[in-house]
């Protein structure tokens, strides 16, 4: 039973990471003239 | 009774305004406030000759007739207003001696709105400290005015100010600059469409977002004969007005102003002759430069270790605390050590912004930007290209967005595709594992190893830029250039509270920018080491054990051989295998492989991908330096980070284009897939062959 929770765990795991990075590199639009620094999370560092 | 002058007192802030009004007014003055809104009116009564009177009004400080804040606006509405019972019969600009090129923007504006108007040229008494003198006939010749040279301090130059206000109506009105050289076909309708209003007030009208009475822009836009232009183009013609207006200006103190920094004799310019100096100014700054990069790595060894050896502790606390199973293992083995693989580079980055911050802050900058225009023409840079590729070492995206005030799409082409060779913030943390495996902590002359190292990167990194600059600038055949205007800040001591926010606000930005994505490619990294397809991956300790029939392995190194059987099977492994063909001429394994790919989100993913990969299936609580030290070369044996791999590792990441979000936004700045996907592959490829050559001459 333990061991099936923890599979559920890290699926839903794998599955929240692929969707932020989905929908942060092909479906997110660049800010704009905001500079970076100010945490306006360009990804870039 | 004669008739009251009304005088507009005008200036950018900071130029001695409030002190010329004092002198004219003396204690005939009142303070108010604009109807409606809270912007302070300062008005007073001045005696002339001849029983004249002038009722003169401070108006706001502001730096051009493009308006951008509340104060602004004020002095272009009564300046557009001819119906304001203020409005000037004659307009007072107060210029700062030391500042004439940019005061002179402003005034030749004034100017072309045909408003009588007298140039003051402040803190005259201070021309002998600074070298400066100027040929009062030929400007006053050239720029169409009269001049006051006038030191309130003194109290010189009032006297004469006020015999040229007493007699205005001898000043011509001919504007300085033809507004219909903004561009013709535009300013040719427009003349067309309203030919009783003055060309250049029909101008501020469409530009600026402000009330002008009766004529405003919607009633301008409304009429099916003239079509107005898009923002952004007005925007680029307004960029087009200040560049002609400064080429103007140029042209103008070219002949009327000397200035001679050899008889200057005040401290700022003391310590700007040292620090421009052609000679001195480079050395000084190549000196900072080391002391910098010698304090980011002396300063930052003992919080980094212990940050470290914190992360290594909490997986091990997990792996003992927790119950067993895959989810405690994602937690230890891939999220720990991934998010752990960028916490530690928090000091590091911290001194640096600390560093960058102080230099900015005490003005020393400017200098910087300064000495460096002389070496970027060399190489057919704009001068403006300076703040992009220097702001780029902190990040290539807002450097790349700086690049719009360049008036030249060449030169600002080049500029964009030549930035992303600065060393960011990103590349840091791999530049410093890297160091740290491969350059030994030996000193000269005081001077760490791995210090210079970092600074030769650093260097690497601007040359680059610049070299490609050149090869581009050949390439493209940039004929036009445009000028660059550099202001130089008084030096002052920092103010510690803005460098504790701009250090706070940078680390920050670092860690939680790209945290989120290092915690994502962990989770994922860790799930495709620890899983894979087929009977060599499920059924690794059975192999291994048929393996090695005979011989006596004890558990330790059972574990270990399973543990490595099922990375090199797992779907990373299997990926890993598949490209290492491509990166073992450069010296690496297909880990190093699976790092290079999974950091092209951003580049400081590669520490935290391997910390993540060398800790699948490890039960130490090994540091991630340890982890990679020991890792071993599976070709050649002996350790996988040799020197050679290391210098191979460093230049490739050195050059290449290892960034989507700096793709994303060179294709939303250049408007097309063609330049990022150009810069992607030369980039790429000059990483390639850099890694590969210093990797074959180095083994």
């Amino acid at each position: 039973m333990n061991s099936l929770i923890q599979y559920i765990l890290v699926f839903t795991a794998l599955g929240f990471a692929l969707f932020f990075l989905i929908r942060k590199f092909f479906f997110k639009k660049p800010k704009s003239d905001k500079a970076c620094g100010g945490g306006d999370n360009c990804g870039c560092h | 009774m004669s008739k009251q002058i009304n005088v507009a007192l005008i200036g950018n802030p900071n130029t001695g305004k409030t002190s010329v009004f004092n002198a004219l007014t003396g204690l005939n003055q009142k303070v108010g406030n604009y109807p409606g809104i809270t912007v302070e009116k300062k008005e007073g009564i001045c005696k002339l000759p001849r029983g004249v009177k002038a009722h003169i009004i401070d108006l706001p400080g502001t730096y051009s007739l493009n308006a951008s804040s509340l104060d602004e606006n004020v002095v272009i509405e009564l300046l557009l207003n001819k119906n304001d019972k203020d409005f000037p019969d004659v307009a007072v600009v107060i210029s700062d001696v030391e500042n004439l090129k940019r005061n002179l923007l402003l005034f030749t504006q004034i100017k072309d709105l045909e408003i009588p108007a007298i140039l003051v040229i402040n803190m005259a008494d201070r021309m002998r400290y600074k070298g400066i003198s100027l040929d009062i006939d030929y400007l006053e010749k050239q720029l169409k005015t009269k001049i006051a040279l006038v030191s309130t301090r003194k109290r010189e130059g009032i006297e004469r100010l006020k015999d040229l206000i007493a007699n205005y109506k001898d000043l011509s009105v001919e504007p300085c600059l033809n507004a219909s050289e903004i561009d013709k076909p535009y300013f040719d309708t427009l003349r067309e469409t309203y030919p009783n209003q003055l060309l250049y007030k029909l101008w501020l009208v469409i530009t600026q977002d402000v009330n002008f009475g009766k004529l405003t822009r919607n009633e301008i836009d409304a009429l099916a004969n003239f079509k107005t232009k898009s923002k952004s183009d007005l925007k680029r013609l307004q960029q087009k007005e200040t560049i002609k207006r400064y080429q103007f200006i140029n042209n103008v103190l070219k002949v009327g102003q000397t200035i001679d920094v050899t008889q200057a004799k005040d401290l700022r310019t003391r310590l700007d002759r040292i620090l421009t100096h052609k000679v001195w100014g480079y050395l000084i700054f190549g000196v900072i430069l080391l002391t910098i990069f010698q304090a980011i790595y002396d300063w930052s060894s003992v919080p980094m270790d212990f940050i470290d050896n914190i992360f290594a502790l909490m997986s091990e606390w997990v792996k003992t605390h927790l119950p067993k199973g895959v989810f405690t293992n994602l937690i230890s083995e891939g999220i720990i050590p991934g998010l752990g693989g960028i916490v530690i580079f928090i000091p590091q980055i911290a001194f640096l912004f600390l560093f960058i911050s102080i230099l900015e802050e005490s003005g020393y900058m400017s200098r910087v930007v300064f000495l460096m225009d002389r070496v970027m023409r060399k190489f057919g840079l704009s001068g403006k290209s300076v703040v992009p590729l220097i702001s780029g070492t902190a990040c290539a995206i807002p450097a790349i967005m700086a690049t719009r005030n360049i008036e030249s799409w060449k030169e600002r082409l080049i500029t964009i595709l030549v930035t992303p060779f600065t060393t960011c913030s990103a590349r840091l943390p791999v530049y410093l594992i890297i160091i740290s495996l491969v350059i030994p902590e030996g000193r000269i002359l005081g001077l760490g190893y791995q210090a210079l190292a970092l600074m030769i990167l650093y260097l690497l990194g601007f040359g680059m830029a610049v070299f490609s600059a050149w090869i581009l600038n050949k390439i493209l055949r940039i004929k036009k250039k445009t000028f660059f205007v550099v202001e130089m800040p008084n030096y002052k001591l920092p103010l510690i509270k803005n460098v504790a926010l701009t250090v706070i606000e940078k680390t920050k930005s670092f860690v939680f920018g790209a945290g989120k994505i290092i915690l994502a490619i962990s989770i994922i990294l860790w799930f495709l080491a620890s899983f894979g397809p087929g009977d060599n991956f499920n059924n690794a300790e059975a192999i291994v054990k048929a393996e090695n029939k005979g011989k006596e392995l004890t558990q330790i190194e059972l574990q270990q051989k399973v543990a490595s059987q099922k990375l090199e099977h797992s779907f990373i492994g299997i990926t890993g295998r598949a490209i290492e063909p491509v990166i073992q001429p450069l010296g690496y394994d297909w880990k190093i492989g699976i790092a290079i790919i999974s950091s092209f989100a951003a580049r400081e993913v590669f520490v935290g991908t391997l910390a993540t990969i060398y800790s699948v299936g490890n039960d130490d609580e090994d540091t991630i330096k340890n982890r990679m030290a020991g890792e071993v070369n599976p070709i050649l044996g002996g350790p996988l980070f040799t020197f050679a791999s290391g210098v191979s590792l460093l230049l490739f990441y050195a050059f290449a284009m290892q960034c989507m979000s700096t793709l994303a936004i060179v294709k939303r700045e250049t408007n097309s897939w063609k330049w990022p996907v150009l810069q992607l592959f030369i980039m790429t490829a000059i990483a390639y062959v850099a890694a590969l050559v210093s990797f074959q001459l180095l083994h």
